[in-house]
């Protein structure tokens, strides 16, 4: 090979190549993670939203059956059911109570004796 | 100046080194000076403050039967800048809610960004619309979840659970007295939306949780309340009434256990309500209390020691003429003792007991019993009552004001002095409202009972009582308020109602029956007052035979439901024949 002819060839630095090609491929790729990970940010907060109103649903339905069944077992609505013939109960007779207590007496007083009386009960 | 290269050069540098600094200071001044102004500006194009609403706490019985309590609703609002297509809103939402195209497509007109198109949806129908929306891709319709309140008893217990607005602030009733608790706090959590109006939740700024409100736990218990229902209604179908109110509370504590007005109200369809309709009567409604008030000169007379239950007292044979006018007993009473004053109810007798404490200690009494000042229970609108001072009375007053005339006195107060009775003599503030918890059952606030003052001895206390037992006897003038098994202390009021015209209304009466039971140890005392009752026969309209009957029912029902032990000894009832003929000849 001619001098002059060796002096024209540029050679090829391959370790500053390979550098820069490493950079490049670092900020690509740093790039493409941060687009990738702004977007799983995006899907991730939609999923967030969506199981937020999908434990809010949940959770309107469990108070709009609260509510049902309040309504349903209110006094006024088993009284309801009770007067419409749905619900049937047998009051107790004070003679079916059984009481564990001995009555008590009431001696203070023997000058007046309370009267009973039937007409009050209806 | 020699223009070389190097010299041009370096103008041109400098040139663009002076532009860039220019844009530099500007950039500086814009992103830094008037950094918070243009934030703002672009803030509010795109962030939104979220109301995230607390739910309001509930109202419950003192068995945790639920009072109140809220039902999710969803709030329809528009935000004009973000509608797409007006008119096709305008007739799907029309159609769905139930709202007049006209009156729709006026409020979609402009550039607001918040219309309330319609409050109180149910989320079934706003599900609905929702998807109806989306599949349409109409835009600028929003949902807000709300709450409605729910009373599952309809109209029992309206006047002491009252209701809130539409922006759920209590306006009546416990509702009202107890918002602050019930309230809570709500929440906001500060938003971007997107250009479609939804939320970019990446961009959530600050947040702060809501605080939902406290349950609030009443001392009425909701199975008396239905027995003190049953009978009102029984009364009002009875006797039409214009008015009629029942009270059950527990003298030792304090703690009202039932209170029932008619005319009354539904709680769910209150828009309907009158507003005589409305009216908490037992604690804003003022009546002169008739006999029933005689317990207080009575009190005073024993409690002065002035007189024993035992001393004999002239009550002039019926007609007593003191300051020029005449006074009136129903019957022409001699001799009497204290004790029988009550018992039969003398006018005259109970004047002369006034006239012997005096004037200035008679109104001292009066105050100590609680006439004239509001109760303090927690319920809004309570009045004190009128009870005038001795300096404003007439020559005749204190033979009046013994017998419950020239006075106003609220049931609840009535109730409240016959509770000191029972209670030994101590006067206890009457409380509405047990306890506050929080939703997990917490308790944030128990109320304690409160004795305001011993108004009277113990002693004076039995021996008022004693005398009060003889008034349900065939004694006395209520016998027909009697409850088979057990020892009733009370007393009877019939009181002439005031013409607004001036005097008293003829054949128009208030009659009232307070009593409590079991005598010796009370459980709860009750207080029956019917205005204006509508009875087959003139005569039959007092205390002791229309309000007397009614308590006995509540209280027979009330003694079976507490459990409370009847007396063997006094199980045998007396023949009707003969309590009817007791009641005939007694007020």
């Amino acid at each position: 090979m001619s001098r002059s002819r060796r002096k024209n060839f540029n050679t090829v630095d391959a370790a500053s190549l390979a550098r820069w090609i490493v950079l490049t491929a670092f900020l690509a790729l740093t790039g493409l993670s941060y687009v990738y990970l702004t977007i799983q940010l995006y899907h991730l907060g939609d999923r967030k939203k969506a199981l937020e109103n999908e434990l809010a649903s949940l959770r309107t339905q469990n108070d709009v059956a609260s509510a049902q069944i309040t309504a349903l077992t209110s006094r006024s609505a088993l009284q309801r059911r009770l007067k419409e013939g749905y619900l049937k109960m047998i009051p107790i007779a004070e003679r079916d109570i059984v009481r564990l207590t001995i009555p008590m007496r009431n001696d203070g007083d023997n000058a007046i004796q309370p009267v009973a009386n039937k007409r009050a009960g209806r | 100046m020699k223009w070389n290269p190097r010299t041009r050069c370096a103008l041109v540098c400098l040139a663009f080194t002076a532009l860039f600094s220019v844009f530099s200071c500007r950039l500086i001044y814009l992103q830094m000076v008037k950094h918070d102004e243009y934030a703002g500006l672009a803030a509010e194009k795109h962030v939104y403050k979220q109301t995230i609403y607390a739910e309001r706490g509930a109202v419950l019985d003192a068995n945790n039967e639920v009072l109140a309590h809220n039902v999710p609703v969803e709030t329809v609002v528009a935000d004009a800048t973000h509608i797409n297509d007006a008119n096709a809103i305008v007739d799907l939402v029309a159609n769905e809610l139930k709202i007049p195209k006209g009156e729709l497509a006026e409020k979609l007109q402009g550039e607001r960004r918040y219309i309330v198109l319609k409050r109180e949806v149910a989320t079934a129908q706003a599900n609905q619309l929702r998807e109806q929306l989306r599949a349409k891709n109409l835009r600028g319709i929003y949902f807000e979840h709300d709450a409605t309140r729910i009373y599952p008893n309809g109209a029992m217990l309206c006047h002491v659970i009252g209701f809130t607005d539409f922006e759920h602030h209590g306006i009546q009733g416990v509702e009202g007295s107890m918002d602050q608790y019930l309230h809570g706090q709500d929440g906001y959590r500060y938003i971007e939306h997107n250009r479609a109006g939804q939320e970019m939740v990446l961009y959530r700024g600050q947040e702060r949780a809501p605080r939902d409100g406290y349950n609030v736990h009443l001392t009425v218990d909701l199975n008396l309340q239905n027995i003190v229902e049953n009978e009102i209604d029984a009364a009002v179908r009875e006797y039409s009434p214009k008015k009629a109110t029942i009270i059950l509370m527990r003298p030792q504590t304090g703690e009202i256990l039932a209170m029932a007005n008619r005319p009354h109200f539904d709680l769910n369809q209150r828009s309907e309500a009158r507003p005589e309709q409305m009216k908490n009567r037992a604690i804003i409604d003022m009546m002169e209390p008739g006999s029933t008030f005689k317990i207080v000169a009575a009190a005073a007379a024993l409690n002065e020691h002035k007189y024993s239950p035992d001393s004999i007292i002239f009550c002039e044979n019926g007609l007593w003429m003191y300051g020029g006018t005449a006074l009136h007993d129903h019957k022409p009473f001699g001799d009497l003792s204290v004790r029988d004053i009550l018992v039969k109810s003398s006018n005259v007798g109970a004047a002369k007991l006034a006239i012997g404490v005096g004037d200035q200690k008679f109104y001292e009494y009066i105050r100590r019993f609680g006439f004239g000042e509001r109760t303090g229970i927690e319920l809004p609108g309570e009045i004190s009552g009128l009870i005038r001072p001795p300096q404003a009375w007439s020559k005749i007053s204190i033979t009046r004001i013994p017998m419950g005339h020239e006075i106003g006195v609220t049931p609840l107060q009535m109730t409240v002095a016959m509770a000191a009775i029972a209670n030994g003599g101590k006067l206890v503030t009457p409380r509405i409202v047990k306890s506050i918890t929080t939703a997990d059952g917490k308790t944030i606030s128990s109320l304690s009972p409160v004795v305001l003052r011993q108004v009277i001895s113990p002693q004076t206390a039995r021996q008022i009582g004693n005398a009060l037992r003889g008034v349900v006897s065939d004694r006395g003038t209520a016998a027909a308020a009697a409850v088979p098994g057990f020892t009733i202390a009370g007393k009877t009021g019939t009181a002439q109602k005031v013409d607004p015209n001036g005097g008293y209304d003829k054949g128009k009466y208030v009659v009232s029956f307070s009593g409590y039971l079991p005598a010796d140890q009370p459980e709860f005392v009750g207080l029956v007052v019917l205005d204006d009752a509508q009875t087959s026969k003139p005569e039959l309209n007092y205390g002791g035979m229309v309000a007397g009957p009614i308590f006995s029912r509540i209280a027979e029902k009330a003694a079976r439901y507490l459990d409370l032990q009847p007396h063997e000894e006094i199980r045998k009832a007396l023949p009707v024949e003969r309590v009817a003929l007791t009641n005939a000849s007694h007020r």
